[in-house]
């Protein structure tokens, strides 16, 4: 039953985070209204577009809810409390999170409609932006390690967070997880206001509450990632394990859903020319420094 | 171990499944993302066969690059959802020759291979992934770094080609609000 606990601890923080985004959004604090929501979407009709690709249309959120799921499952909550415990964990992650951007493609190609596909491939622009600054942070996290083991990672942080010892690799690491779950002020795959939510403008119903799920999945997956890999996972005194890795998880999900409301929404080819310009410069010096200090200085 | 052979044969038979769909499709869309879940089939395959490390990248960069592929399939066809039925394949018996002496050599080497003795005893993921990492740093960095660097030759190479240089386009008069 090792999966039974992670499993309910998600549900759990899934249903906090939905209660977390309507009261950063719109204002009021209610615990109920995520689950009426999800009530009244489960009722709702599953509409049809004309000629569209029936297969993408209907797999796209299942895939996104799937990856999401597979790149929680390398997250830590304790020691003992992890679903899958490889060998190859931070690498998993982002095989898992690969995902994303497949399940994005289809979602957005599949109902046949102008604004989804717009969405669709503007996150696969998007990608190219983030994809190295998700990979290469991790790279010298890892190098710290010594292990790709997510478990290995946090303890590998007892001496000193990761926050501390790489900072510049957890910024470049917030922004592109900020642009892989395209939250604002990096939502242009679905852009309300402005592309008629995207993506997720041709689903309703079931189906666009598979979505709406997949995501919160993912915003954990990643507040989980930063969690493991630079706030030192379960370390902390006094509280137990569980809570202090909740507790750092929760926090950073609701930063995530919450700054872009003081950000405003950042154009495409903006965001590709910093990522390329500065952001992979950057990385590459965060790999240097922290491979030095590796080497020069134990902590 | 028959588990294990039963699922080497499961992720097999996906994958030459959807190889076939591939060219099955007329949607570009369709057809690049066969080619991506053919390829993650292959990936299960290493992971199955237990080679962890293989197998979760082979997961990882297919999506990517099938991706990125998927985008200029549509960029560059005329029919890219495949809805007005257009032939897109071309010099078919050249390619049929083509893929057919690819399988024989394939095949050739899978068979006349020497692929030394069956490894009974593996090594554990953690230790196989510091055995690659010792691999590809010490006797095949030379082929892999002049890889490497062929690839961005070529990506670069390739972009500058199909750019068009801003000097060469006519020049239009501009017009101020009149």
């Amino acid at each position: 039953m090792s999966w039974l606990i992670p499993l309910i601890a998600l549900i759990g923080a899934i249903y906090l985070l939905a209660v977390i985004e309507g009261w950063s959004l719109g204002g009021a604090f209610s615990l109920a209204r995520p689950a009426r929501a999800a009530l009244a979407m489960i009722g709702q009709e599953s509409t049809k577009t004309r000629k569209s690709d029936a297969l993408f249309y209907q797999a796209g959120p299942v895939l996104l809810l799937v990856a999401g799921v597979l790149a929680v499952a390398v997250i830590p909550l304790a020691p003992d409390i992890i679903l899958a415990d490889m060998a190859t964990g931070a690498l998993f992650l982002n095989a898992a999170l690969a995902y994303v951007l497949v399940a994005l493609i289809m979602a957005g190609w599949g109902p046949n409609g102008a604004y989804a596909m717009i969405g669709g491939w503007r996150f696969l622009g998007q990608f190219l932006g983030y994809a190295m600054l998700i990979v290469m942070p991790i790279t010298a996290v890892a190098m710290r390690a010594e292990s790709l083991m997510t478990t290995q990672i946090v303890t590998s942080q007892a001496g000193l967070w990761n926050v501390f010892y790489q900072p510049l690799g957890f910024v470049l690491f917030m922004i592109a997880a900020q642009a892989l779950i395209f939250l604002p002020p990096l939502d242009l795959p679905v852009a309300p206001g402005e592309l008629a939510g995207g993506v997720e403008a041709e689903y309703s119903g079931p189906q666009l509450l598979v979505f709406r799920l997949a995501r919160f999945v993912i915003i954990l997956a990643l507040a989980g990632a930063a969690t493991t890999f630079y706030f030192g996972g379960w370390l902390g005194p006094v509280l137990p394990d569980w809570v202090w890795s909740g507790l750092k998880t929760m926090i950073i999900a609701a930063a995530m859903l919450s700054v872009g409301r003081f950000l405003p929404r950042l154009r495409e080819e903006r965001f590709l020319a910093l990522c390329w310009k500065l952001g992979i410069p950057l990385s590459l010096i965060n790999i240097l420094v922290v491979g030095v200090l590796v080497l020069v200085v134990p902590v | 171990m028959s588990a294990q052979l039963a699922f080497l044969a499961f992720f097999g038979a996906a994958a030459l499944w959807f190889a076939v769909v591939v060219f099955r499709t007329h949607s570009m869309v369709r057809s690049a993302l066969a080619l991506l879940f053919s390829q993650t089939a292959v990936g299960a395959m290493f992971l199955v066969m237990q080679a962890e490390f293989l197998g979760v990248l082979q997961i990882m960069m297919m999506a990517t690059e099938m991706s990125v592929m998927a985008i200029f399939m549509v960029m560059f066809m005329m029919d890219p959802g495949g809805l007005g039925a257009m032939e897109m394949t071309h010099q078919k018996k050249r390619s049929l020759w083509a893929g057919g002496l690819a399988l024989i050599a394939a095949l050739g080497v899978s068979w006349l291979g020497n692929w030394g003795p069956v490894a009974t005893q593996l090594a554990l993921p953690a230790r196989q992934t510091e055995l690659l990492g010792i691999e590809l740093l010490g006797r095949s960095m030379l082929i892999f770094e002049s890889a490497g660097l062929t690839i961005l030759t070529a990506m670069i190479a390739a972009t500058m080609v199909a750019i068009t240089p801003l000097e060469d386009e006519p020049k239009k008069e501009r017009h101020h609000g009149h």
